[in-house]
């Protein structure tokens, strides 16, 4: 079984910090990370892979050349090689472009099954999985927060959590599969031994060189939609009343509570 | 005259039907002909607020079989050339849309929840960066306006009846097997947080407290809550988290226990009428959107609130 798993490097949204005084968000600090739902997804093949030790995975991502100590972290956890995407004229690509990109990619490649995120912290369109999907003419199934199964037979079988209710699908392979953050599937610690193990071999870096699109094609000239303005979504701030959980504070959230008709006694 | 397609989730009616709210405010009342596309072909419920409802001839489509539904959409498209096509962002809707944008290569805006005009050009607002950004997004002339909008970010309440003409057409199949459901089973919780008024939601400081939760949410006829924390945790299901990765609420009435407040929190929360949050920190984020802040352990502030209302309901049987 080979495993493909695409990775996005976000930046950690709980590190932005609002100013209130400028109305800007304050990026500077805030650290580039594995998007989670992505985490989940490789350490999701790992797990797999150590039940079935003839599964290769692949890393793939999309970025610029910064993400590289990333992906060699990713193959000191155990991946087989990884490939980074990097042109800077894809800088500014929209969703439609990228998965664009990946599915050209993608097409080189052989492979079972493509595992990804259901959706990013940053953009959080998870629109690419699907796009991509769509481009290969192959099954996507987002959302999933458990595999039960895998093999190229019986395709994968997964548990996904809809709006109402929760269900078990069979996807046929080749697939592209969006799993969910899980906070029980994380990804292995590098050992000691691995630390600092020389990786430069399994790592490749992929231009436009090879993958040959128009310029007119890609970044931003190339996107279908088009991002006119990004503002701070600025909250009204309230004057809070503070108070403790003395009798006196209590008594106070209760009157409150019944004078707005919550308690009705 | 405009023509708007409108995907019909049959796990999600009500929120379809609210996408017709938006061709309202792009185009005016009655300057659009309104399509829906009912794939399961469910149409009795809608059929009079839509002037077409196009259902698949002698079959029906599962929301999930979304590569066939996003050809439906492609081949309807090509035959009535639609202004603007609208999809539930709900779990099927955003595996449809980017499918079917793929196939008619037009511009896709995700999550939207606001839309405007500039002159003849439509534009989208979504949250980016975990809610903490708005963008504004335009699509590049000649495709459709294409969206997926967020549940119970618009309301359809200027119902107009209209004809409802069934247009059966024929499915396409695909090239090869499906994806199939195995099993499907209801969730342990009937309702739905984004449904109540009252909603007593939980964090990382209130961990060990959502038994308590439970009962003030019981008393104050409300739903527990958690936030992304509390989820990743494994404390509560994803589905009662609140937030831009969960789920966008407007209760009357918001009881933030031991929640700090990321960016991402917070967006999910900014239409709550009243917040009360319970924090050891007083100047946690969460609080400068609060009415009152309790400065106090989420456990200590449950067991006095608690003791108080049931007391007093002892106090005065029957109330």
């Amino acid at each position: 079984m080979k495993i493909l798993c695409l990775v996005k490097l976000v930046p950690d949204v709980d590190q932005l910090r609002y100013d209130r005084e400028k109305n800007i968000l304050v990026r500077d600090h805030a650290q580039l990370m594995l998007n989670p739902d992505d985490a989940t997804a490789v350490a999701t093949a790992l797990g797999f892979k150590k039940e079935h030790p003839d599964t290769s995975i692949e890393v793939v991502s999309m970025a610029p050349s910064g993400a590289i100590p990333h992906l060699e972290d990713l193959v000191r956890r155990g991946i087989d090689i990884a490939t980074l995407i990097s042109d800077p004229s894809y800088a500014g690509s929209d969703t439609w472009v990228t998965s664009t990109i990946l599915a050209r990619f993608l097409k080189g490649r052989a492979f079972d099954c493509v595992f990804c995120g259901t959706q990013t912290l940053d953009g959080g369109t998870g629109q690419v999985p699907a796009q991509l999907a769509e481009a290969l003419s192959i099954s996507h199934m987002a959302g999933i927060g458990g595999l039960v199964g895998l093999s190229k037979e019986e395709g994968a079988i997964v548990d996904v959590e809809g709006e109402t209710a929760l269900s078990r699908y069979s996807v046929p392979l080749p697939a592209v599969l969006g799993f969910y953050y899980s906070p029980k599937r994380k990804l292995p610690y590098i050992r000691y031994e691995d630390l600092n193990r020389d990786v430069s071999g399994q790592i490749s870096v992929l231009g436009n060189g090879e993958l040959g699109f128009d310029s007119s094609e890609v970044g931003l000239t190339g996107s279908l939609t088009q991002v006119r303005r990004l503002e701070t979504d600025a909250l009204e701030a309230k004057d809070p009343l503070i108070l403790n959980a003395d009798e006196q504070g209590i008594s106070f959230v209760y009157a409150i509570l019944k004078q707005k008709g919550f308690l009705r006694t | 005259m405009k023509s708007v397609l409108v995907y019909i989730d049959e796990d999600a009616l009500a929120y379809s039907v609210d996408l017709l709210e938006i061709a309202r405010l792009m185009y005016g009342k009655r300057a659009f002909k309104a399509y829906a596309l009912s794939a399961a072909g469910e149409h009795a419920e809608i059929q009079s607020l839509f002037d077409y409802v196009c259902i698949p001839r002698k079959e029906s489509l599962a929301n999930f079989e979304a590569a066939r539904i996003a050809h439906c959409i492609e081949l309807l498209h090509r035959e009535y050339s639609f202004d603007a096509i609208l999809i539930p962002a709900t779990h099927c809707g955003r595996m449809i849309a980017p499918r079917a944008a793929m196939r008619l290569r037009a511009g896709l805006v995700a999550d939207v929840t606001a839309v405007g005009t500039d002159g003849d050009e439509v534009l989208m607002v979504r949250p980016a960066f975990s809610g903490r950004m708005l963008a504004t997004v335009g699509c590049r002339e000649g495709g459709p306006v294409m969206m997926s909008v967020r549940p119970r970010a618009f309301s359809y309440q200027e119902r107009t009846l209209k004809a409802g003409t069934l247009l059966e057409f024929n499915a396409p199949s695909l090239n090869g097997p499906g994806i199939r459901l195995i099993e499907r089973r209801g969730k342990a919780e009937s309702h739905d947080i984004r449904e109540s008024e009252v909603l007593i939601s939980g964090g990382d400081g209130a961990i060990r407290d959502f038994p308590q939760m439970e009962r003030l949410a019981q008393l104050l006829h409300g739903r527990v809550a958690a936030s992304r924390k509390a989820v990743d945790k494994g404390t509560a299901p994803r589905s009662i988290q609140v937030g831009q990765s969960g789920k966008i609420v407007s209760p009357r009435l918001y009881i933030a226990l031991g929640i700090s407040g990321s960016a991402q929190h917070v967006a999910g929360i900014r239409n709550a009428e009243y917040v009360i949050s319970v924090n050891t920190d007083r100047h946690a984020p969460i609080c400068s959107m609060s009415d009152i802040i309790v400065e106090a352990t989420s456990g200590s502030f449950l067991n006095g609130l608690l003791q108080k209302i049931e007391g007093s309901n002892q106090e005065h049987p029957g109330g």
